[in-house]
């Protein structure tokens, strides 16, 4: 990766973007592609062939050390030690209010551990990390700047890449991972994503990035393989029912709120945050995240008021047209727990006049296979 | 690409087309490529007095709320019905069955005040 003079970032696929007549724009302190063609397009391709990601901006940390369960278990809501060999596990680093630090995926590999986090968090997350090492004897090391991640995604995600790689990925299961090649590159393939769609998540040296992203793109444009950007990818996720951090999720907005209680282990002995999360749950009167459909065709957008009957019980934190609903507009919403419930009618404030919207269960999209 | 020659262009990429003193109104090839695809357009009620160059209404992309403003002002005397039901139309065919409204003119020296086609795309190269 490079930097520019106005200290945003790029990945090891600019110049790919470029080629391909990406808009790109500033996220989490990179230039990265926003969308390509149409986001509607990219979004179909995910949902009924397969896209292309560069998601080379997202934070890549490894640790290492007989310790690094034990210790992470210590700062993070999910369990981490009983992670397998080459299996991967989501998981929230909490703050002493419960709060989310950020959410991330731990993936252990053979003799390290592989940690995924958010772009914009990426900095945080290593000042948080090594001022928590103390004498764990855990080692952490920055990947971000070196290590490209592709994710390819889509119904015929599995046929498109098992030509080309060594690895059986048909054998690999949702949240396990391999090493390996692809195209004769070394790589870290994962069975993740963040779509709600089968796929894979391949891990490469910066170095063979583009290499493999314009081979794949080449041998498989005939079978429907399209570039996706962030926007697609934005809309996706949110009929997915997956929280982004600093929308469904951030400091104050802690994991239980957001729905995520089955990744939260307050079983465990210890964690950083515990105490406010069980003391959160056990109460069960806090405002959560919940999914609105709106009954017209305005969409609903982050930051619009929400109401409950004539009061003000919370706000959207993500909204969208989600073309896999028929083009309805969906968004989730932080409210008041009695305006949580599926069924109840809501209002949403948008430019002065209020809009119905229903309460749902997430997520708004499910794949059927 | 060339603008349409036979049409006067706002800085905040509309276009008019004149007719004595009717205004059709759009927005433009560049505008509709920059939003990405519309699904909802909210325009100014038909009977409506609007002013040159003041926020009428919203065009909302997929992820984005951009707000319309009128290069021409008067009464409003027509709405395109086609968009609620299409709002894409304002992506495949901005000049022609996605424009957005007409307009009586309260002034026509207000086309003063809007610029050529060579002048727009001046302003949209820039």
């Amino acid at each position: 990766m490079t930097t520019t003079s106005n200290d945003v970032k790029r990945t090891a696929l600019y110049d790919e973007h470029v080629r391909l007549g990406a808009r790109m724009i500033p996220f989490g302190g990179f230039e990265m592609p926003v969308q390509y063609t149409s986001i509607l397009r990219e979004h179909d391709a995910v949902r009924h062939r397969a896209g292309l990601f560069d998601l080379s901006h997202m934070g890549q940390f490894i640790l290492q050390g007989e310790n690094v369960g034990a210790w992470a278990d210590k700062l993070t809501v999910n369990n981490v030690a009983t992670i397998k060999p080459l299996q991967a596990r989501y998981n929230i680093f909490t703050n002493a209010e419960g709060g989310a630090h950020d959410d991330v995926i731990f993936y252990r590999l053979e003799g390290r551990w592989l940690l995924v986090v958010n772009a914009s968090n990426a900095p945080k997350m290593w000042e948080h990390i090594n001022a928590h090492l103390g004498d764990s004897g855990v080692k952490l090391t920055n990947l971000h700047g070196s290590n490209a991640l592709i994710a390819l995604q889509g119904p015929k995600s599995l046929e498109m890449l098992a030509p080309h790689t060594d690895v059986d990925i048909a054998s690999l299961k949702y949240y396990f991972c391999a090493e390996g090649s692809v195209y004769g590159k070394h790589a870290v393939i994962a069975r993740t994503g963040y779509t709600g769609e089968d796929g894979f998540e391949l891990f490469v040296d910066g170095t063979d990035a583009a290499e493999i992203w314009s081979k794949l793109l080449a041998d498989n444009r005939a079978a429907g393989l399209e570039p996706v950007g962030l926007g697609a990818r934005d809309v996706l996720r949110l009929e997915a029912g997956m929280p982004l951090y600093g929308h469904e999720m951030t400091e104050t907005i802690t994991p239980i709120q957001a729905g995520m209680n089955w990744a939260v282990k307050l079983t465990k002995p210890e964690f950083l945050g515990k105490r406010a999360l069980q003391a959160q749950s056990e109460g069960d009167t806090f405002a959560r995240i919940a999914g609105i459909v709106m009954a017209g065709r305005t969409p609903a957008r982050a930051g619009y008021k929400v109401f409950l009957g004539d009061r003000e019980v919370g706000e959207v934190r993500s909204g969208s047209t989600a073309p896999s609903l028929q083009n309805q507009n969906v968004a989730t919403v932080l409210v008041e727990k009695e305006a949580a419930t599926p069924g109840t009618l809501l209002a949403v404030e948008i430019r002065g006049t209020r809009h119905d919207a229903t309460v749902v269960s997430l997520p708004f999209y499910k794949r059927s296979s | 690409m060339a603008q349409p020659q036979d049409l006067l262009y706002s800085k905040e990429h509309e276009w008019v087309k004149l007719n004595g003193d009717v205004a059709t109104v759009g927005i433009t090839d560049y505008a509709q490529n920059s939003l990405g695809d519309i699904v909802y357009v909210e325009l100014p009620r038909v009977g409506a007095t609007i002013a040159q160059f003041g926020n009428v209404g919203v065009v909302e992309s997929v992820k984005a709320v951009s707000d319309l403003f009128t290069p021409i002002g008067g009464e409003v005397t027509e709405i395109n019905g086609g968009l609620e039901n299409d709002p894409a139309l304002v992506n495949r065919e901005p000049y022609a069955g996605g424009w957005l409204f007409k307009v009586k003119l309260s002034d026509t020296a207000q086309r003063n005040n809007l610029l050529a086609p060579a002048d727009y795309e001046k302003e949209i190269a820039e």
